[in-house]
This record gives structure tokens, sequence and C-alpha cells, in this order.
């Protein structure tokens, strides 16, 4: 036995046949809720919405560990931030914004919503992670330093925009109402392909970003080797807050996208940055494809089980994938890098 | 520029955003208090003082109850002004007393609850408390309350509040003004039983009031012949609902959904957009326009049983509550301009009850013998008693004082609740 978990190989096997395991589990339990296969993909649709999300969460944490080592716990707040900010500016009842019509009202609230956020990430380096790392500190305590980020971002959401949720119309129709679409017995709403597309757009962009410009460049390299980059004329620091101005920007864009799917509340960015968190891990933390995949199958996982269970179980779903991840595999299903989680 | 100019500019702008932000918050009209004090003080110079009666009040104003604590709370303030205006409440023997209402929150948390009692009876030594939007707020208050032997009225709908978990009996010092799940479940079965369905799927709230709902429809549904095809529930602040595919592939002919928007809304529209046709029934946690906004073209069609309140105009004339319901929605509207709460009503009578209950002490009465008269009173003169609620009778063997003739049934048409009555079912 402890041969068999000693070595990689041997973890890789226990874990394919752990989830064959786990499939034909939820096959029983969905036949004893007389699902079929409509019900199933009906599930994964689903799953692959949130699953989205979760995907861009995932990215922004990949592209600050990368770059600085630090795991950025405030993450989801910035998505909380993106879609509050997207409500706030929308239905903001300002004499310069009233000849505006509904679709420019809301572009602009797209935009600003991304574009604020950003800055709040930009600031929230230079003021608690820049300071930090000035004077040594380790990467745990920028860590910490993040947690207590998230805590105060909640705690102001808190005060400027109390506990009820609120609405953003669906951007198909700039109605509470959204435009459903029926394919087969699938039931896909319009804004499903706005966050799928939104998401596509995203990578694609990013992917450029990463090859093709001066700034990516530098960012990839500063996460393949900080001292080398540093050697080569690369700033550490600069590149630090532009990878928190990128995630701030990547967990915005997830925000304002789901916006008018999950009516908004103060404290939406907690859960959702953890999963985003597992959905990293997935990647190993280093990798973007992996990032990506890790939070649609994360997303998948997530609401099948949930189906076929009792919807009250998908929390505890995604984080017993996490320890079993962190557990037998900490270096993530696809990708990797040169560096382990546990180096974190 | 530089980048401690950066960083300065940077500060500027996000603090001006801030400024900006808090000011124009999502419109909620933060009531402004439409002052109505009495003209007359009582004329005579000689009128005798006694002492102040103090009432706590406390609903679940943020937090999970919020939908039901705000106008609870609107309602509180209303009266409050008005035990203000008239300068409080003269008692049989003349003597006048202020009555002042202590307004707080529980913030739907259970410890914060129990602290809040805690203080009202200890510290400001209130003569009866009125608390908890919700139901596991209530039950941790009324522990709190039996122990201190002060009179509590909860404004929430579980029957296992005022009783005894040990003896099934009556708790002596616990009283409710909300009409209960048990009621609701009656009128449940008679309506799936006109609709002629066999099979039933349960969607509930994962709270107290959820679960009640669903063990008491389930109950009730299944003594009278239904069987339970499925049963799950979800979180108050669910927006994705995989339980509707499961709702889906059982089959069932009618669905029940126990919760209160959002949570309501949004699963009645997932529901809705799975299933356009089958029938929804809802318990009378979404007698509220906010179900109806929140759910938009999904709420047509949807049934619940309600108080008449929330059309309190067409009732007619000779309805034992119209007086009540007249007299709430006018002061309900006026102070918040929004349309009349359901749940604001349970502060309304609550507060009645236990005024009422003060207008009777003597004066020089200790505080624990002001708490056993209006333990009492509540006990024994709530009779035929006109709420919004419903016409209260309450007795040693039921602090609750409702059946299930309080509700009338109702049904969403054109984004407006109309009464639905059996005759047209």
């Amino acid at each position: 036995m402890r041969q068999i978990l000693g070595s990689t190989r041997g973890r890789t096997a226990v874990l394919i046949v752990a989830i064959v395991a786990l499939i034909v589990l939820v096959l029983l339990l969905g036949y004893r809720k007389n699902f079929g296969p409509e019900h199933y993909a009906q599930l994964a649709i689903d799953g692959i919405r949130g699953g989205s999300i979760y995907a861009l969460i995932a990215l922004g944490f990949v592209v600050i560990h990368s770059v600085t080592g630090i795991i950025n716990f405030a993450q989801g707040e910035f998505v909380m931030l993106g879609a509050m900010l997207c409500v706030t500016v929308y239905h903001a009842e300002l004499a310069a914004l009233s000849p505006l019509s509904p679709p420019l009202k809301m572009l602009l609230a797209v935009l600003l919503a991304v574009a604020g956020t950003t800055l709040i990430g930009a600031l929230l380096e230079r003021f608690a992670i820049y300071p930090a790392r000035n004077r040594r500190a380790p990467v745990v305590a920028l860590i910490i330093i993040t947690i207590g980020a998230t805590i105060a971002i909640r705690a102001i959401a808190l005060i400027i925009w109390g506990t009820r949720p609120y609405f953003v119309p669906a951007f198909t129709t700039l109605e509470m109402e959204d435009l459903t679409l029926r394919l087969g017995t699938l039931i896909i709403k319009a804004q499903s392909f706005w966050i799928w597309g939104v998401v596509a757009v995203v990578l694609v962009a990013l992917a450029l970003f990463f090859e093709r410009t001066i700034m990516g460049k530098a960012l990839r390299a500063c996460a393949i080797n900080r001292r080398a980059a540093q050697l080569m004329g690369i700033n550490p620091s600069r590149m630090s807050l532009l990878a928190f101005a990128l995630a701030a920007a990547l967990g915005a864009v997830g925000g304002m996208v789901l916006a008018p799917a999950t009516r908004p509340t103060y404290d939406m960015g907690l859960m959702l940055g953890l999963k985003g968190f597992v959905a990293a891990i997935m990647g190993g933390l280093l990798s973007y494809p992996g990032a990506v995949v890790g939070g649609l199958v994360l997303g998948v996982v997530e609401n099948v089980g949930a189906g076929v269970t009792s919807a009250g179980y998908k929390d505890i779903i995604v984080f017993v994938i996490l320890v079993l991840i962190l557990l037998f595999r900490p270096r993530g299903f696809i990708g990797g890098g040169e560096q382990a989680v546990e180096e974190a | 520029m530089n980048s401690r100019t950066f960083v300065f500019v940077s500060l500027v702008l996000i603090l001006g955003l801030a400024l900006v932000l808090s000011g124009c918050q999502v419109p909620t009209p933060p009531p402004e208090p439409a002052a109505e004090p009495e003209a007359e003080q009582a004329a005579e110079p000689e009128v005798q003082m006694g002492a102040a009666y103090k009432i706590g009040f406390a609903p679940g104003v943020t937090g999970g109850g919020a939908f039901l604590g705000e106008p609870e709370r609107n309602v509180a303030e209303i009266i409050a002004a008005q035990l203000e205006g008239s300068g409080g409440i003269v008692g049989p023997d003349g003597v006048k007393h202020e009555v002042e209402v202590l307004i707080g929150d529980t913030e739907t948390n259970p410890d914060v609850a129990v602290s809040v009692a805690r203080r009202y009876i200890d510290e400001d030594e209130v003569v009866a408390v009125v608390a908890g939007s919700v139901t596991p707020i209530s039950l941790a208050i009324a522990e709190v309350a039996e122990e201190a032997e002060v009179p509590y009225i909860s404004m929430a709908s579980s029957l296992a509040i005022v009783t005894d978990p040990d003896t099934g009996e009556m708790r002596p010092w616990v009283f409710k003004v909300a009409q209960s799940n048990g009621d609701v479940a009656v009128w449940q079965v008679e309506r799936a039983t006109a609709l002629g369905s066999t099979s039933v799927c349960y969607l509930y709230e994962n709270t107290g009031y959820g679960k009640d709902c669903f063990n008491n429809s389930s109950a009730a549904l299944e003594a009278a012949g239904f069987e339970t095809a499925y049963e799950d529930s979800f979180e108050r602040t669910d927006t994705e609902f995989p339980q509707v595919t499961g709702v889906q592939a059982a089959g069932c002919d009618v669905v029940v959904v126990g919760a209160i928007p959002p949570g309501a809304s949004l699963a009645t529209i997932a529901l809705r957009d799975a299933m356009p046709d089958i029938p929804i029934i809802h318990g009378h946690g979404v007698c509220t326009e906010d179900f109806i906004t929140t759910a938009g073209n999904a709420a047509d069609g949807m049934e619940m049983p309600c108080s008449p309140v929330i059309i309190a105009q067409d009732v007619p004339d000779d309805h034992p509550q119209k007086d009540v319901f007249m007299a709430f929605s006018q002061a309900y509207t006026e102070y918040t301009g929004q349309p009349v709460s359901t749940f604001g009503g349970h502060g309304w009578d609550s507060l009645g009850w236990v005024i009422g209950a003060l207008e009777t002490l003597p004066d020089g009465l200790t505080l624990a013998e002001q708490r056993a008269a209006v333990r009492d009173y509540i006990e024994t003169n709530i009779k035929d008693w006109p709420g919004t609620a419903g016409v209260f009778n309450i007795t040693p063997d039921d602090h609750y004082g409702l059946t299930e003739e309080s509700f009338t049934w109702f049904k969403v048409e054109e984004g407006s609740f109309v009464p639905f009555p059996g005759e047209e079912w």
C-alpha cells in the first residue's frame, strides 16, 4: 500500500480508480431519482456556467501567485466589487447619466466596474503588499495580509451596500427577465452565452497579452524566475502591481458578467473566492490552461453532484475535492511549472 | 508623474468614489417620520405622571431576516412616534405613563438576539419583549424570556416557539402573533385536492422557517394521501437551482415551495423556466410585493395563503378586521411610502397587545408585578381581538390564537395579489 501511495504513478492510478468509482456512484444516485441523459446534460450545462466564473477567478489566483508567490485570498472580493460597482453605476440616479439609453448605461456600468475594481486591486497592492514586502516580510505574511484585505473589503461593502441582494438586468434584454433558449430539452438562459463569450474573449486576450506584449512577457519572465527577471532589468515590484491589477480586472469581469444572473450581495465573494481557489489548485496554481479547465470541471462536478444528492452538499463536494487534491496531487492535474504548491 | 503623485491622486479618486457611492445607494427610501404629534396634550395640568414603561422591540433588521425585520422596525417607529405624540397611556387610575419603545436589531443571529434580549430585560428593565422575525431567533429568545419571567411575543411562524419541548404544553411567558405553517398546510391540502394532484414535490429554504414549512406541509399532505415524489432544500442566497432538474425528473404534478423572497422568487423563476405549466403553491412567507417584483413575470399564477391585509381597501366593510386593515395600511404607507407589508403587521399586532395590557395596569406595581400582569392580560383578555394577521383568541392552552380561517387564498395575476376563493378553483 505504502509503495503505491509512495510513487506518483501509484497515486495517479489510485486517483483514476477513485474517479471511476465516483462516476459510478453518481450514476447510481441519479438512477434513484429517475435521471435520464437530458437531466445530466442540464446539470452539466448549468455547471459549466458557474465553472466559467470559477475559471476567471482561478486565472486571477494564478496571475498573482506565479508572479509574486502570494495566494491572494481577496480574489473573491474583486468579483464582488465588479458586480456591486456595476449595480451601483447602472442604478445611479445622476443627472449626467439620464440622457443615456439603457444599453449605453449598461456599457458604462460595466466599464466603470472593471476600471474601478482594477484601481482598487492596484491600491491594495501598493498600500498593503508593497510596504510589507519592502520590509522583507515573508510570503506567508503577505498572504495573511490578503486575508485581512478580504475581511476589510467585505466590511466596507457591508457599510456601503447593506445586506440586501441587488439586481442588474440581463444583458440581452436589459430587463429582469432574461431570454431563455431551449435546445431540445435543455434550457439555457441568454446570460450564460454572455458569460461563455466573455470568458472566451478574456482567454484569447490574456494569451495575446502574454505572447505579444512586452508587459505580458515580463510577467511571464517574473513567473519563471524572479531573480533572473530582475537581472534582466524587469522591476519585480512593478510586476507585482501589474499582477494585482490584472487579477482584479479578471475578477471584476467575472463579477460584472455574473451580476445579472446572481443578485449580487456584499458577501458573495467569500464562497466564490474559495471555489476559484480550488479550481486554481487543480492547475497547480501555476498553469493558466489548468486553471480554466479546473474551473470548468469544478463547476460541472459541483452541480452534478448537488443534483444527484441534495443541494446542501454543493460546498462539501468542492472542499472534499480540495482536500483530495492537496493530499494526492498537490501539483495539480494539468500543467505544473517549476514550483509546487508546497513551496508557496 | 512619479509614483507618489500617482498614489495621492488615486487615493483622492477612491475616496471621492466612496463618498459618491455611499451617497447614491440603490434606492431603498429611508423612511422619514411623517411627524403627526397629536394636538391635544392632556388638558388638566394636574395629570399625574407615573413611571415610564419600556417595551423591548427587536426584529431582524439586518441579516437573513431583513425582508421581514425592516417592515417590523418601521411599524415600531410608527407606534413609537404615536406614543410620543400622545405623551403615553393613561392607566385605569388616571395616572399617565410614558411608553418608550426601544428598537434594536437581532441581526438574524441567535447569539446577538439573546444578548439584545438580556440587555432589554436586565439593564433596560423592559416590561415586555417583542422580538424575533424568524423562528430560530425566536426560539433562542423564548428560552431567555422563560427563565427571566418576562412576557415575550414572537413575530415568527413556528408553533415550536410557544411550545415547551419537554412537556408539549404552552410556555407560560411566550406568545406569538404570526400565522403558523400548520394552518398554511391545511389550505395547501385543500388546494392540491382541488387540483387533482397525486404526487407532490417540495422545495424549501434551508432555514428554520423553510424546514418548518416542509415539515408541516409534508405531514398534512401525506396524511391526506399525497405521495412525496421529491424534496430538497436550497440556501436563501442561492441563484442556481439544480434541484429543479430533480423536480423535473421526479414527475410530480404540483410543487410546494416554502421560502421567503428573494429565494422564493428565484426558485419560482427557475421552476417556471423548466416547467411552464406545473402548478406551484407557496406558504405565507411570500405575501409581500417584494416577491412579485423579484420574480417578475414568473410570479403570475403563483398561489399562496395570505392575510387579506394586503388588499385592505377591497375588504368588505363588515369584515371584522376591516378597521385594523385600513388603520394599519394607511399608517404604514404614509410612513414608508411603500405598499403594506404583512410582516410589518406582526409588529402592529404585538405592540397592540402590549399597549392594551399596559393600559390596564394600575400605578405603583413593581417591575415583576408589571411583567406578570402583562402576561396575564395577554393570556386572558385577547379574545376576538382583530389584528392584521387574523382574529386572535388566546387561551392558556393556545398562545397562538389563530386558525386557518385567518388566511384567504390568493393568486398572483398580472403583478398583483388577487383573492382566489374556493368557488373558483
